[in-house]
């Protein structure tokens, strides 16, 4: 019988935090698109004689995260120094939170497409400073220090995770988590959410860890999905040909969709933490800690969950509000200003709004189109003021415009026609128009009462009341 | 248990880690010096600490300003920085490659 | 005689007063400085005639320049009528281990050698900001990593004012001499297990190491960071309370620095010593030493004219009314060098990470395979013996399998060494002190080379001194007396946290009351010498 495996892998993240500055000194946090060493001063490039001095900012966001993964906050964290020579590491150590991080323990539940729900702990959560970047050219290291102490959230998850797949939706749940509460972009290619893996394989049913690989370079959720699977099938055919799986680092290349050996492990190096004598201690009141859990908005799976429960929303649909904290709000704020039902205000949203987003791409936030127009043009249409039709094409003109949606219907006579005299001396000149369609009607061919209806459309330029005009031409036609 | 001596070997490996080299006659000095001040610092494995004694940071509690204002102050002069560079190309600081394990020694 | 002689006290107050021009002072400073320093500390000395054997060498670099311009700066603001500030006209040197911009910043180190920073450090802005003229970087130990100043990789190194076959004591050597030598009646020091105190002490000038956090350390080049401090070098207190006036304060660049309010120093000078309770303790009249095979600790005596200067300035405060509280235990004292080998080595191998030749500084020339290389060909060129010691001493004590049994022990036992002074200090204990008086040093400058190349016995020169650092409470050296050789001998007073005014009213009271002493009459070798001619 062949042996079933089980995959176990534990992942490595780090996460940008979207603050205005960098974790120790004044410079800009985010580098993006700047020349090499311009976003520096002599904090972060490691001058002697100056001193770290933290951001408060960054301890908050540190907090707020910590909070959303169920993890304890420390009332009182300490920055250590992690000693090692690196050329993208100017001082000759990194500020991190080795003992005491600013958050204990934690979770995060994956909800995986069959339904299931996985719990992955979270070993450490600490703050930390990112270090510069180096390049090789010419067999030669250049080295730009502009990422150097820009804040991190560094989070281990215990190996509970078991495929490619499992590892995919966590991140992918984590990284809506963390646009969700504000505290990182979580932009992969940014390198504002990044991501090393430890992939190991054991028989099944056993609880012993064996060796493991660890995987870097994985920029992106498929990628993270295609190395474990490629990893971990490696590793079990090495086993099934009675090699043994031996510890080193993988390099994942995204074109080639291939794994690379790095180097081999070396023993674990030892870093030399101490506490960082420049920097006090880092301290939150009880009363801070309260107010920073009490800020937590309520949490994407839950808030979709509750617009299943409460909106009668379909899964598909409350997983699509729910993917962005905005667009869930503006579903909300929307279905409280609508008179329209909650499924209607979804299917405008998930029909045409997303794709207006798409089209512009913004963010619901972003719109000019506010949920007080959203929910005046689905009320204009659900009352009959104007056709569906002309609702859609209202919404790309407001958004266009800035204008009110009744104010564009009255500038430009969008209201539907719905009066019975009107109504009446359209149909009667389309009927005079098309004497052989009368006759065929009037002969039994009474299928012909849609292309009546799209010809009085037509010369209202779509504005006649659908319903009303089909009303008032069977009364014409039957007579 | 600790060793009572640092030996040879041990010295190099620390000078290694250090990032250090040291001719012939720097290492005896400076193995013999190192020795002593462990010698020197053997008391300290001898006092009795009572569990309640807390490590101590900066001696007195320091009571510093709150961390500070997430506001953007760029240095003035990020060029003064790159003009401290022993070697540079552009706006690069420059140095050599690291060498790939395994290629060291060969 | 000239404003040379004069206190920093009394030129602030003339060239306020527009007495006497700034341009004056300098210009007589720099006169003193060209008639007695010799050449500067550099990296490739020339050989040393029997004259230059006999000169001070305190600086190395003078900056002539500058200090005009901010005399000339000085002068400008009197015309206009503003305030010039409280070291209006007063000459400064910096210990060369502070940034400021537009000189060089060597540490004393080659591996910063011709190194320009484009800051400067708070403190000397400070002084800068009261009006003061930077005349120039003063010569210490490589990286403050010394007791007598001798291990600068600029040579010479700073002589003994009073004696140039001695040693200045260190690592501030350079900015006490200088103030011995009249060269400058300020300067800037740093203090980490001593360095203030110590030099000031054996070359006969006051030296205060002020309580943790109570002076900005931005911009000094760290040594151990949890200790280091900024101080007051001067010839007198008062002087020493108003450079300390200046300097103190809390700092937006500096986490550590203090948010205590900072008191009116001078004005609380002459208050006297009536009711003030002074600590003698038996623990500072010996100093325990190692054998360095075995690492068994003995007694050992101190010159006895320590003990008995000791003695004679609590008879002088006493007879000024003040209480003198015996037998004081002080029995973690003892612990001080041992715990201070551990702490300073791992924080000092911890911040010479950064010198690395990849972004400032000294970088080998010779051709390296690689990045690693690069690294340890820089380094070994560029660190002297001390810093390489520090490197591999903090590596060893700190490594992970090490540092349970070392450096988190010694973290806790600088909690008891800070106890013991709690305990005296405590308003509600049984000694209830305002100040504990020790000899500052266990003997008076030792003479050149003599102890240069034995580690443990330079670093024991801080044994009376380093309990202030591991406390984080303020220290003053004060000089009181000579030694039968006539070498200055010091006395200090430790404080509690933030009561650098009690510790200077005390020591002020004593220089008030000892202003006829003889020993106070006597003028160093190197003035002599000036005078002569
Ligand atoms: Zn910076």
């Amino acid at each position: 019988m062949m042996t079933q495996y089980e995959i176990v892998v534990g992942l490595e993240t780090h996460i940008q935090l979207n603050t205005e500055t960098k974790i120790f000194c004044s410079c800009k946090a985010d580098s993006w698109g700047a020349e090499p060493n311009t976003n520096i001063c002599p904090v972060c490039s490691g001058l002697p004689g100056v001193l770290p001095v933290l951001n408060a900012e960054a301890v908050q966001k540190a907090a707020l995260l910590a909070a959303a993964m169920h993890a304890e906050i420390n009332p009182v964290s300490y920055f250590d120094r992690k000693n090692y020579f690196y050329p993208d590491l100017p001082k000759g150590y990194q500020i991190t939170q080795f003992d005491e991080p600013i958050g204990k323990g934690g979770y995060l539940d994956v909800h995986m497409p069959d339904g299931s729900t996985r719990r992955v702990h979270i070993h450490k959560l600490h703050l930390e400073e990112d270090a510069g970047k180096t390049k090789i050219e010419a067999g030669r290291r250049l080295v730009d220090f502009n990422r150097c102490g820009v804040p991190l959230v560094e989070m281990v998850t215990e190996p509970e995770l078991h495929s490619g797949e499992e590892a995919a939706q966590y991140l992918t749940e984590l990284r809506q988590l963390l646009r969700w509460i504000g505290v990182s972009e979580a932009d992969m290619e940014r390198g504002h959410l990044r991501c090393d893996a430890n992939v190991s394989i054991r028989e099944a049913g056993s609880t012993v860890l064996n060796t493991k690989t660890e995987i870097k370079n994985m920029n992106s959720i498929e990628s993270i999905r295609q190395a474990i699977t490629l990893e971990a099938q490696r590793q079990i055919a090495a086993v099934e040909a009675g090699e043994r799986v031996e510890s080193y680092t993988l390099d994942w290349d995204a074109d080639t969709g291939t794994l690379r050996k790095m180097r081999s492990k070396e023993t674990e190096a030892d870093y030399r933490y101490f506490r960082e004598p420049d920097l006090l201690p880092v301290k939150l009141s009880e009363e801070e800690i309260a107010r920073i859990e009490s800020s937590l908005p309520e949490l994407p799976y839950a808030r979709k969950m509750r617009f299943i429960a409460e909106y009668q929303l379909s899964a598909y649909d409350a997983d699509i509000l729910t993917s962005e904290r905005s667009l869930a709000d503006y579903f909300e704020e929307t279905v409280r200003l609508s008179s329209a039902a909650p499924k209607t205000v979804s299917n405008w949203m998930m029909n045409d709004l997303l794709r207006l987003m798409n089209d512009l791409g913004k963010s619901a936030s972003e719109l000019r189109l506010r949920p007080a127009e959203l929910a005046e043009i689905i009320d204009l249409v659900e009352s009959g003021k104007i056709s569906p039709a002309t609702g859609k094409a209202l919404l790309r003109k407001v958004e266009e415009s800035g204008r009110k949606p009744s104010e564009i219907v009255t500038a430009e006579g969008l209201g539907l026609i719905g009066d019975e005299d009107a109504l009446r001396s359209q149909i009667a000149a389309v009927l005079s128009e098309s004497p052989s369609e009368v006759a065929n009607f009037k002969a039994g061919k009474e299928s012909l009462l849609g292309w009546f209806v799209g010809q009085v459309m037509r010369r209202t330029g779509g504005k006649a009341d659908p319903k009303r005009t089909r009303e008032l031409l069977l009364e014409i036609l039957r007579k | 248990m600790l060793p009572e001596k640092i030996t040879r070997e041990m010295f190099d490996k620390l000078v290694s880690l250090a990032a250090l080299e040291l001719d012939e006659e720097e290492s005896e000095y400076l193995r013999t010096e190192l020795n002593h001040q462990l010698a020197a610092v053997k008391e300290l494995s001898e006092i009795q600490l009572d569990e309640d004694v807390q490590p101590s940071l900066h001696g007195i509690e320091c009571q510093g300003n709150p961390p500070r204002k997430d506001e953007w102050q760029p240095f003035p002069d990020p060029d003064a920085i790159l003009a401290l560079a022993p070697e540079r190309e552009g706006r690069y600081f420059v140095v050599p490659e690291i060498a790939q394990p395994g290629q060291e020694g060969q | 005689m000239n404003t040379t002689s004069l206190s920093a006290f009394e030129i602030a107050r003339r060239v306020r007063a527009g007495e006497l021009s700034p341009m004056q002072v300098l210009e007589e400073h720099l006169a003193q400085i060209a008639a007695v320093d010799g050449i500067p500390g550099q990296l490739d000395p020339p050989a040393m005639d029997a004259r230059e054997e006999q000169k001070v060498h305190a600086f190395i670099q003078v900056t002539a320049d500058l200090a005009r311009k901010q005399a000339e700066q000085i002068q400008a603001k009197l015309a206009r009528g503003e305030d010039p500030g409280p070291l209006a006209g007063v000459p400064v040197s910096i210990k060369d281990i502070f940034c400021v911009q537009c000189t060089t910043t060597t540490a004393g180190s080659r591996i910063l050698y011709n190194f320009r920073l484009p800051y400067t450090a708070t403190t000397v802005a400070r002084l800068e900001q009261a009006g003061a003229l930077i005349l120039g970087k003063t010569n210490l130990d490589e990286f403050t990593y010394g007791s007598s100043s001798e291990s600068s990789a600029f040579q010479p190194h700073p002589n003994n004012p009073w004696n140039t076959q001695h040693v200045t004591g260190g690592s501030s050597g350079g900015s006490a001499a200088a103030v011995a030598a009249h060269e400058t009646p300020l300067s800037l020091g740093t203090d980490t297990g001593g360095s203030i105190r110590q030099p000031a002490a054996f070359c006969g000038v006051v030296g205060l190491k002020p309580t943790y956090g109570r002076t900005s350390r931005y911009g000094l080049i760290a040594f151990g960071s949890s200790l280091d401090c900024p101080g007051p070098m001067a010839r007198n207190v008062s002087d020493a309370a108003l450079m300390l006036q200046v300097l103190a304060g809390a700092d937006p660049k500096d986490s550590t620095s203090s948010i205590q309010p900072v008191p009116d120093y001078l004005a609380a000078l002459a208050e006297g010593v009536r009711g003030l309770r002074i600590g003698i303790s038996p623990d500072y009249d010996h100093i325990a030493y190692p054998d360095t095979e075995t690492g068994e600790m003995g007694i050992q005596a101190i010159q006895p004219e320590m003990n008995q200067a000791v003695r004679e300035v609590a008879q002088v405060l006493a007879s000024l009314g003040a209480e003198i509280v015996e037998n004081v235990p002080m029995p973690n004292a003892r612990h001080g060098i041992p715990t201070y080998f551990v702490i300073s080595r791992v924080e000092a191998a911890s911040n010479l990470h950064r010198f690395d030749g990849v972004k400032y500084g000294y970088r080998t020339q010779k051709p390296v395979q690689d990045l690693s290389e690069l690294y340890r060909v820089t380094r070994a060129e560029g660190f002297g013996l001390q810093p390489k010691l520090r490197i591999l001493m903090g590596m060893y004590v700190s490594a992970a399998a090490h540092s349970a049994h070392y450096y988190q022990k010694a973290l806790r036992v600088r909690s008891l060494i800070r106890a013991d002074f709690e305990r005296a200090f405590d308003p509600t204990g049984p000694y209830r002190l305002d100040a504990l008086l020790t000899p500052t040093t266990p003997t008076t400058a030792f003479r050149r080379k003599e102890v240069l190349r034995d580690t443990v016995l330079m670093q024991y020169s801080d044994q009376m001194t380093v309990g202030a650092n591991h406390a984080g409470i303020p220290a003053i050296s004060i000089p009181a007396g000579l030694d039968p050789q006539g070498l200055p001998i010091g006395v200090q007073f430790f404080g509690n946290d933030f009561r650098e005014d009690l510790i200077l009213q005390v020591a002020y009271a004593y220089e008030q009351a000892t202003q006829q002493a003889p020993w106070r009459q006597e003028v160093p070798q190197a003035l002599r010498a000036t005078e002569v001619k």
